[in-house]
């Protein structure tokens, strides 16, 4: 029974959401208009029409014209209500800014945009996913108003963290307005790092770094006495200019000691144990300086060091077998 | 606690206006300890907002609502009855207010307030109480607006807007659900006014009474007449027929004092014209209705008695409307019963035994009972008997003879009692009839303005072949009374309306101040008419005229088209009325930029992003150069940086236009 009344429950919202996927397909940017905002009294409103169940059975009861005139205005102003609270919500655009990535289990912060719709003023708009923290926000002073909130996010790969909740009862809280926004705004979730003994390919690589000297390199290295033969390009003419000695400017090239990770040097474990190993591995090499490559099964991300190469690379191992690059 | 459930500072304000904006119409039926508590009560609340007393802990509350009960049980004797509600309810306000901290509070806090409005009503009806009531509700949705706006933690009297556009739109749809609901009688019986006094004549008379209540400017009724108004001397409402004598007092015969066949009013043959007329009576708490003689009324539930006056089965709590028919020239009683003959003739023996004898001798000197009454009237002209406002106190064991033969002073009632007395004795069947006499006519809308002053007591005397006949003995002594009303006969003893100098009516004379209460009057008979004396009937009246039929189809159709004639323009105007586009500055000024560019040559595409639009106008106008870059820097930095410093974003704005402006004015 407990069994059949949840399989029922679970249907429904899936149908729910399905029918809302429909209704309200998942974009970037949402313009709320009618097709996407629902209304309703709210529990204050239902407590407020008790209330005025029993001022008309007062005026009833006293025949008192004036009583039935104050319980009609207060009636009525529920009805005005209705297209205040609405208006309060409609004509608003919630653009999706821009998603944190993080690492599984980690608070993803995700930035949106209210914008106002028209110099219209939007009051006490509270915005929330269904398991994240929540946002009070005014449209009143300013065209626009950013938004972050946190949620945890999940496994691996893209996180979408459902329909955002818009809700106001602005102005008399009589009413509840909301609407269920999908935004297009998806959180890159990381593999988790998973510690391991480093593999045969890195340990060898690791120590060696010298210089080594050459012409025709272009990175400038340092100064040297002028020795007969030096290039006459490389005479540093600036420092003889001050009265300096004759110097030679010169050039290195570093050996290739960039570090390669590679899908296959992680044999024997599974993809997701693997894409762990790989990522520690990545972050490790980030910590220490060094410059890596990565080369996992569709995707190879050349080597190169600083946020950004840590970025591509966890990226990718991210995207591993999720058929979506973008 | 959830930012979202704290209540702002603004809204604390506007329910603290509101506490003391609801007290003040009650404020003359409440315990003075209730006051007491209303100003604890904000002081508290102020307190915890400053942040130097706490909320009162759960023990105290518990204590406090136990004490205001008991309060309110010791001030009224009982929690039942509507005066103790009240007090009951705006102490709970009062209380509700100190603990409020929450959102939940403020809600219960505030519909509680429209609450408390809505038991005004049931006290007073009159137009400046109901505009007072309807600021009250203003305040309050003032507050629940404040309520809803996060973050405003000064007093924003801005919020006031808002709430009163939302009242003046729900106005109109009121107005219809007025006129359109069904006016049902009450479910159950409620409990009813305590302490209120019974006001205007009442129904027993007793020499004195009558010149009290002559002291009094509030007003008794209003009566409009469909045709001329009659001469004010034949204005004589009748309200009370008095044909007992108890102790000294006359009273009219009650229900169980008459016996089943004489209960009835007899069917007469009316003669003449009738009069029409509609009155609307303010609430006397007691069941008489005014009328000119021999009326039928034309409005239901209203009863008929035998000594032909009308009667309402219920009090008259609130204001009453009722509309009356009237043959005054018809003959009264032509034949008198046996039964009715010897009530009419019942003395009590033994008392005022001058008066007695006076009446045999003046009866025995006279040719016929018309002889006999012409006779005693000429008694009172000539023996010097003054009419006035200040009769002294009479004696208890022979009222009569006192006045007859000692003091020589009296008002309307002392008149009328020696003269039925003596008829009595003298054997013609006569009593009193009390009412009033007179009124005023209001020249803004015709009615006629019936004031407690015009308070009256005369006599009706049976004679053969005429039926009742009306004596007014005051006439004789004071025909101003008659021919002018009570200001002018008594005018030189400046009694009038002494004991209340703020009464508007002492200020007649002044043309301005005259002016404003009548039409203030006017106004009054109006809203009482047809708002506060709405009832079933011209409910029935105004919807069969209005929709050709009443039936609930109709009521619906009324419903919704009114509705949505009131409420498709104020969605429009929600919705609609700013979706018109307005520009930024930057977008102005940019805009502005882009139509010079356009008159030199340079026309912007609607795809062309600013600074792919700069590029080609640069190459274009290489003149321009510096201006068409710096105009693209500024605007793109106004519009695509994201919230920028307001102070920077003003510099950047003035750049922007001086540069635009600049390039306007080059050849």
């Amino acid at each position: 029974m407990v069994s059949g009344w949840q399989t029922l429950k679970t249907a429904t919202r899936t149908r729910f959401r399905a029918w809302l996927d429909r209704r309200i397909p998942p974009a970037r940017s949402v313009t709320l208009d009618q097709k996407r905002i629902f209304i309703f009294p709210s529990r204050v409103g239902f407590f407020f029409f008790a209330c005025l169940l029993l001022m008309l059975l007062t005026a009833i009861n006293y025949e008192s014209n004036l009583s039935f005139g104050l319980t009609f205005l207060l009636t009525t102003l529920f009805i005005v209500a209705v297209l205040h609270t609405y208006a309060n919500l409609s004509g608003m655009t919630v653009h999706g800014v821009r998603a944190q990535s993080v690492f599984p289990g980690q608070q993803a912060e995700f930035e949106l945009l209210l914008e106002r719709g028209k110099r219209r003023d939007h009051y006490a708009l509270h915005v929330a996913w269904e398991n994240s923290d929540d946002a009070l926000v005014n449209i009143v002073e300013q065209d626009t108003q950013t938004v972050r909130l946190h949620i945890r996010a999940g496994e691996r790969g893209w996180f979408n963290p459902g329909r955002l909740l818009i809700e106001t009862s602005y102005p008399l809280g009589l009413l509840r307005c909301w609407t269920w926004v999908a935004l297009d705004l998806n959180a890159l979730v990381y593999p988790r790092p998973l510690a391991c003994p480093a593999p045969a390919g890195i340990s060898a690589s690791a120590a060696d770094g010298t210089a080594v000297m050459g012409e025709g390199s272009d990175d400038f290295y340092g100064f040297r006495d002028y020795r007969s033969g030096d290039s006459l390009r490389q005479v540093y003419w600036k420092g003889l200019a001050r009265g300096q000695a004759l110097q030679s400017k010169q050039y290195a090239a570093y050996a290739d000691r960039c570090v390669w990770l590679d899908w296959e040097q992680f044999e024997g474990v599974g993809i997701e144990q693997r894409l762990s190993q790989l990522c520690f591995w990545v972050l490790e090499l980030e910590g220490g300086g060094e410059e890596y490559g990565l080369r996992i099964p569709g995707a190879t991300v050349s080597p190169g060091r600083g946020e950004k190469q840590r970025d591509d690379a966890l990226r990718a191992l991210a995207l591993y077998g999720q058929g979506d690059t973008a | 606690m959830n930012v979202e459930q704290q209540v702002p500072r603004n809204a604390l304000i506007w329910m603290i206006l509101s506490l003391f904006a609801l007290i003040l119409p009650h404020i003359e039926r409440v315990p003075l300890w209730v006051i007491a508590v209303y100003v604890v009560a904000a002081v508290w609340r102020i307190q915890v907002f400053r942040g130097l007393w706490a909320y009162p802990r759960r023990w105290l509350k518990l204590v406090l609502i136990l004490a205001a009960s008991g309060g309110v049980f010791f001030s009224f004797g009982s929690v039942l009855g509507l005066e103790p509600t009240v007090a009951l309810l705006l102490t709970a306000f009062a209380l509700k207010m100190i603990e409020l901290s929450s959102r939940k509070d403020a809600y219960v806090l505030i519909f509680l307030g429209y609450f408390v409005c809505i038991t005004e009503f049931l006290f007073s009806q009159d137009i400046l109480i109901v505009g007072y009531s309807l600021f009250t509700v203003l305040l309050l949705t003032t507050a629940l607006v404040a309520l809803h706006q996060p973050g405003q933690q000064r007093f924003n009297r801005g919020s006031m807007k808002l709430a009163g556009t939302m009242l003046l739109q729900a106005f109109p749809l009121m107005l219809v659900l007025f006129f359109l609901f069904p006016r049902i009688g009450p479910l159950w019986t409620v409990p009813i006014k305590s302490h209120t006094a019974k006001t205007g004549m009442s129904d027993l008379l007793k020499p004195g009474d009558v010149s009290k209540l002559s002291q009094s400017a509030e007003v008794a009724f209003r009566v409009q007449f469909d045709g001329e108004i009659p001469a004010f001397s034949d204005l004589y409402w009748r309200g009370l027929v008095m044909s007992r004598l108890e102790e000294g007092a006359w009273r009219s015969l009650r229900y169980w004092d008459v016996p089943a066949a004489e209960r009835r009013m007899p069917e007469l043959d009316a003669v003449g014209e009738p009069l029409s007329y509609a009155v609307i009576m303010e609430p006397t708490q007691q069941n008489w209705l005014f009328s000119l003689r021999y009326s039928q009324p034309a409005s239901d539930g209203l009863l008929m008695l035998a000594d032909y006056r009308l009667y309402s089965p219920i009090q008259i709590e609130h204001e009453t409307q009722y509309r009356v028919q009237s043959w005054p020239q018809t003959p009264l009683d032509p034949e008198l019963s046996a039964w009715r003959r010897e009530t009419e003739l019942a003395l009590p023996a033994g008392d005022n035994p001058r008066t007695r004898e006076l009446a045999r001798s003046l009866r025995a000197a006279s040719v016929s009972d018309a002889d006999f009454v012409d006779r005693v009237l000429g008694y009172f002209t000539q023996q010097g008997f003054v009419y006035t406002l200040e009769p002294p106190l009479l004696g208890d064991d022979d009222p009569m003879d006192d006045f007859l033969f000692d003091s020589l002073r009296g008002f309307c009632e002392h008149y009328a009692y020696a003269f039925v007395m003596m008829m009595r004795e003298a054997g013609v069947p006569a009593r009193i009839v009390a009412g009033y006499m007179g009124g005023e006519i209001n020249p803004v809308n015709r009615t006629v303005i019936v004031h407690q002053f015009d308070a009256h007591a005369w006599a009706e005397v049976w004679l053969a072949e005429q039926g009742w006949v009306r004596v007014d003995p005051t006439a004789a002594v004071a025909p101003d009374r008659i021919e002018w009303g009570l200001e002018q006969a008594v005018e030189g003893e400046g009694t009038f309306l002494s004991a209340s100098p703020l009464s508007p009516l002492r200020y007649r004379d002044i043309d301005w101040v005259n002016a404003l209460r009548l039409r203030y009057d006017a106004l009054t008979y109006r809203w009482q008419a047809w708002v506060t004396g709405f009832n079933q009937e011209q409910q029935f009246d105004l919807l069969s005229r209005w929709l050709g039929e009443v039936s609930p189809q109709r009521f619906v159709t009324v419903l919704l088209l009114t509705w949505a004639a009131v409420l498709v323009p104020v969605a429009a105007v929600l919705l609609l009325r700013r979706r018109r586009h307005q520009l930024s500055p930057a977008d102005k000024h940019y805009l502005a930029f882009c139509e010079r560019m356009a008159r030199m040559g340079v026309v912007r595409e609607p795809w062309e992003s600013p600074a792919d639009f700069a590029q080609r106008a640069m190459r274009k106008l290489p003149r321009y150069r510096q201006e068409i870059e710096a105009i693209t820097e500024a605007y793109q930095d106004l519009t695509y940086r994201p919230a920028p410093a307001p102070s920077s974003s003003g510099e950047t704005l003035a750049s922007l236009r001086r540069s635009v402006r600049k390039l306007q004015f080059v050849r």
